[in-house]
């Protein structure tokens, strides 16, 4: 059943590659098709997850290259699972919103589609190496996506993209070598690493295989000072490219960071949790000025997103920190329902800049003013995303800070006054977008055409979901927290 | 020494088949006319796949020394033979549709099987006499390819340089080996591997430079590669693919051969002199290629950074137990994307008569097949995954930590994501720039097959490396 969530997106790309040239229509059906199975079966996925169940659930293994100790394991924890089946609705959105696109169909569908397989595998492999392999194809993908769909500087920005996430990947794959030497006999599992400790009396090692794994997954979250790609990335990537991006990629340095760095070296990442911490403020602090100051709304989402992972890095750092184990849990759920609450509500901004974008031709801010009045489903669904992403409580990243915050007052209140501080930042940066819904609409505005019921669905299924974890949020928390406690226990 | 074993010819029938099917094509091809010039190339083809057969059941013999012990009849020598076939294979078939109706049609495959032999014998030497011989025979035949083209002035320039370098490295290399003899009084090299122990350790490092010269000319290692990108740029894109992967892998495994038998207690430091060479081999091959504008010249860097990292697993090959294996490995994915890529510029050449990376702009819209796996080809040797090029570079990473030298893996690490910038800018231009041109590549036969054998070998070797994993490490026991 995991198999089948994890290659359905890559037949059906495979499929789509056969459609004649002549049919982008049928090109898209069966893309949306393949992914909303994916999105079906990685729910039923969901349903048959029991949280207080074993920690490694609807594992499948095999053989892939026993003469040298890696093998084909997947299986969902309760961290990975909230990650793939938001893989699997961010997959169907966007192939819902690309719907009336027929610019080289079959290989942007193929794209996708293949990224999705890439980013499904990452979340659901419990072997280094298969990770790594799942890891790369679910960036390399995105590098053409920018390149081909993108904006006028899509190949500087599209490169930009490629080179630092290369230099990461193969710095974590240095990391992963390390680990893989230390156990003997030799082997890439993950759950016999994080059972073995095998770095846990080496200083030296730990600490290098630590920068490795760092410095690839810091470059994916990102973290100052390795994001530098990702404003570059977004603005030139098309609308569903940056959905992807954000919502799904950042994922994989943040569910690197709890679900493979932190259980397998928690003595380094104790003894580092100082260089997290500041790496964390550090975001979060310079994430939201960066925003405020810009002036192109898809630009200062991404800043905006900057600041949201930290509060992943935030999470880590103080489950490092702390000594007691129910904090360092609460902390790491926060953690992963930020993830997953980020994915919902940034990919939902990223959509609604692109609805404007595509109507207008620009994303000025100060083009835009009271489109409250013009358009209000719109600007209901825009205010409550925005206001979602900044915290608002009823939505799923008031849960998610909460508890981050809540853990990081348990161990130091200086600390967490910088936090609010940086709350108190982006304040300021969802009133200004905010003023493009309520004002006066400046005298150049463009004329804008009411949202379709396509587009209309795809940003209230996003907000509906957000608000359905925002309200209820105990299906998620129990699944998370079972795995949490596991990594919480050091 | 038993005289029983000094006239065994079955050890030698891969060989005997390839050098008497080129003998007995030699005076054919004059005659070759019309469709009748295609003969040479299938019975070439028909001639490459009895003898690839008979060395796959050479695998199953235990291992044993030929002639005099002057040749090697083990898996290590077998598994070099079956890569330096299957490159011999695809070369030939993409030279026949390269120069289909061309004058140089049925002369092409002839020099292939030549210089095929000629490495073939050089992984199972194991006498001093016979090594210059075969690296003798692996040259001669690629000059001639390199200037196939008569009418051709760059041709016959890179021809001239290719001779000259070779016959000066070959010459110091020879030079060496007198030191050696001289040393042991011996020419075979597990007896000199013996003799070497007691030995003036200045006389070893100086025989050992000596000889170094004549594999870093074959195997194109910082400084000895002056030649590659001026060969490449003149031969045609066949012709470069097969001087670009049959004579390094031939020196690759003769190379290995003389460390482990003859140098085997790391005499001469030999670990660190050759960890150097990768250094400065992988540096200064990405480095110039990340400015270069000609698609060949930039596949000749390209091919000399990927020796490096080659040796990146050599120079831990006597430490790290899956070094010698992951060599073999990666020399295969070395050989199947490499020649994938060249064979994609010979079809570029052919179409457009020029290699410069402006004629493969916009290759991805107007050609999606050939464009789709020339990217695959250059992903695979930017090393990015599933792909074979991702597998090897693991397991020569892999290797090199294991044999304690986490230093060269993390330089190599550098150099492979600074390796990224030229394959990526060739990608770039085939898939983000609207073509200047609207017509697509030739096709042909020999094009599709030779395509269809690298592409999937890549990715095959890529998602399941295992049994080509196996088979490379069949060859890690030299005897």
């Amino acid at each position: 059943m995991l198999n089948a969530v994890i290659y359905i997106p890559l037949l059906t790309g495979l499929v789509v590659l056969l459609v004649p040239g002549s049919r982008p229509d049928l090109v898209r059906r069966i893309a949306f098709a393949g992914s909303a199975a994916t999105l079906v079966l990685s729910l039923v996925l969901w349903a048959g997850f029991d949280a207080a169940g074993p920690d490694l659930q609807w594992r499948s293994t095999a053989d892939w290259i026993p003469s040298i100790g890696a093998a084909y394991d997947v299986a969902v924890d309760g961290v990975s699972l909230p990650l793939i089946v938001l893989t699997a609705l961010l997959l169907t959105v966007v192939m819902v919103y690309v719907l009336p696109e027929h610019d080289r169909a079959h290989a942007h569908a193929f794209l996708f589609l293949l990224l999705a397989t890439g980013l499904l595998g990452v979340f659901a492999a419990r072997d280094l190496l298969l990770f790594y392999l799942f890891f790369e194809i679910g960036l390399v993908p995105m590098y053409f996506i920018i390149g081909m769909w993108g904006g006028e500087r899509r190949r500087y920005a599209a490169f930009k993209f490629f080179l630092y996430t290369r230099a990461g990947s193969l710095a974590m794959l240095l990391g992963f070598l390390g680990l893989y030497l230390s156990m003997e006999p030799h082997t890439f599992s993950l759950p016999a690493i994080i059972k073995a400790q095998p770095l846990a009396n080496a200083p030296g090692a730990s600490a290098l295989v630590f920068f490795g794994l760092l410095l690839g997954f810091g470059v994916k979250l990102p973290t100052v000072p390795i994001h530098n790609w990702l404003p570059d990335a977004h603005v030139e990537a098309p609308t569903e490219g940056s959905v992807v991006l954000a919502g799904l990629q950042l994922k994989m340095g943040g569910y690197g960071l709890v679900a493979v760095l932190l259980p397998a070296l928690p003595q380094a990442v104790q003894r580092f949790g100082w260089l997290l911490l500041a790496l964390a403020l550090l975001s979060l602090l310079y994430g939201a000025l960066a925003a405020l100051a810009q002036s192109d709304m898809k630009r200062l989402v991404a800043y905006t997103s900057i600041n949201h992972m930290g509060y992943v890095t935030l999470a880590i750092a103080v489950a490092a920190m702390s000594t007691s184990a129910s904090v360092r849990s609460l902390a790491l759920n926060g953690a992963i329902i930020q993830m997953v609450s980020h994915g919902l509500l940034t990919g939902g901004m990223f959509l609604m800049v692109g609805m404007l974008q595509h109507r207008t031709g620009t994303r000025e801010l100060a083009r835009f003013g009271g489109l409250i009045g013009k358009l209000p489903a719109y600007s209901a669904l825009f205010a409550a995303l925005a206001f979602g992403s900044f915290g608002l409580p009823g939505l799923s990243g008031f849960i998610a800070e909460f508890q981050v915050i809540g853990a990081t007052l348990n161990v130091s209140v200086w600390i967490a006054a910088l936090v609010v501080l940086s709350l108190v930042i982006m304040t300021g940066v969802y009133l200004r977008l905010a003023g493009v819904l309520m004002g006066r609409s400046p005298e150049s505005m463009p004329s804008l055409a009411p949202l379709s019921a396509r587009e209309l669905g795809l940003a209230g299924a996003l907000t509906a979901v957000s608000m359905l974890i925002g309200i209820v949020p105990g299906s998620l928390v129990a699944a998370v927290s079972g795995a949490t406690r596991l990594f919480a226990q050091f | 020494m038993p005289s029983e074993h000094c006239m065994d010819v079955w050890a030698v029938v891969p060989e005997m088949v390839l050098a008497g099917l080129a003998l007995a094509l030699v005076p054919v091809v004059g005659f070759a006319r019309g469709r009748w010039r295609a003969f040479p190339a299938i019975a070439a083809v028909i001639g490459l796949v009895v003898a690839l057969a008979v060395t796959a059941f050479m695998l199953a013999l235990p291992p044993t020394a030929a002639f005099c012990d002057t040749w090697a009849v083990d898996r290590f020598a077998t598994f070099y033979k079956l890569l330096l076939e299957f490159g011999a294979l695809i070369t030939v078939l993409v030279l026949a549709s390269h120069f289909h109706g061309h004058r140089q049609m049925p002369h092409a495959p002839i020099l292939v099987l030549f210089g095929t032999v000629g490495g073939m014998g050089l992984a199972a030497s194991l006498d001093l006499g016979l090594i210059i011989l075969f690296l003798q025979m692996v040259s001669l035949p690629s000059y001639l390819l390199v200037g196939l083209v008569r009418s051709d002035r760059r041709a016959q320039e890179a021809t001239m340089k290719y001779f000259l370098y070779a016959a000066a490295a070959l010459a110091v290399m020879a030079y060496g080996l007198t030191f050696l003899f001289g040393l042991t009084g011996s020419l075979e090299l597990r007896a000199i591997g013996k003799g070497l122990h007691g030995a003036d350790q200045v006389w070893v490092v100086v025989a050992f430079g000596l000889v170094l010269v004549g594999y870093a000319f074959e195997a194109t290692l910082v400084p000895f590669h002056f030649w590659a990108p001026d060969a490449y740029e003149g031969a045609t894109a066949p012709a470069a693919g097969f001087v670009s992967v049959v004579p390094k892998i031939a020196a690759f495994g003769g190379l290995l051969r003389l460390l482990l038998e003859a140098l085997a207690g790391g005499e001469a430091a030999w670990p660190l002199v050759i960890a150097a060479v990768a250094v400065a081999t992988m540096t200064f091959g990405n480095l110039v290629a990340l400015r270069q504008t000609g698609l060949k010249r930039l596949l000749a860097y390209s091919s000399i950074a990927q020796a490096g990292y080659v040796l990146i697993a050599v120079a831990v090959a006597d430490r790290a137990e899956g070094a010698v294996a992951a060599v073999g490995f990666y020399l295969l994915a070395y050989l199947l994307m490499n020649l994938g890529a060249f064979l994609v510029v010979a079809q570029l050449e052919r179409t457009f008569g020029t290699d410069s990376i402006r004629a493969i702009r916009g290759l991805g819209r107007r050609s999606p097949w050939p464009g789709a796996a020339m990217a695959l080809c250059l992903l695979s040797l930017a090393g990015i995954p599933p792909l074979a090029g991702f597998a090897g570079k693991v397991f020569l990473l892999s290797a090199a930590i294991d044999g304690g030298m986490t230093w060269l893996a993390v330089i190599g690490a550098v150099n492979m994501a600074v390796g990224l910038y030229y394959y990526v800018r060739v990608i770039a231009e085939m898939y983000f720039e609207t073509p200047l041109r609207g017509e697509s590549v030739t096709g042909g036969i020999g094009y599709l097959a030779g395509l269809a054998l690298s592409v999937a070998g890549t990715v095959v070797f890529g998602v399941v490396p295992n049994p080509a994993l196996l088979l490379s490490s069949l060859g890690q026991l030299l005897h």
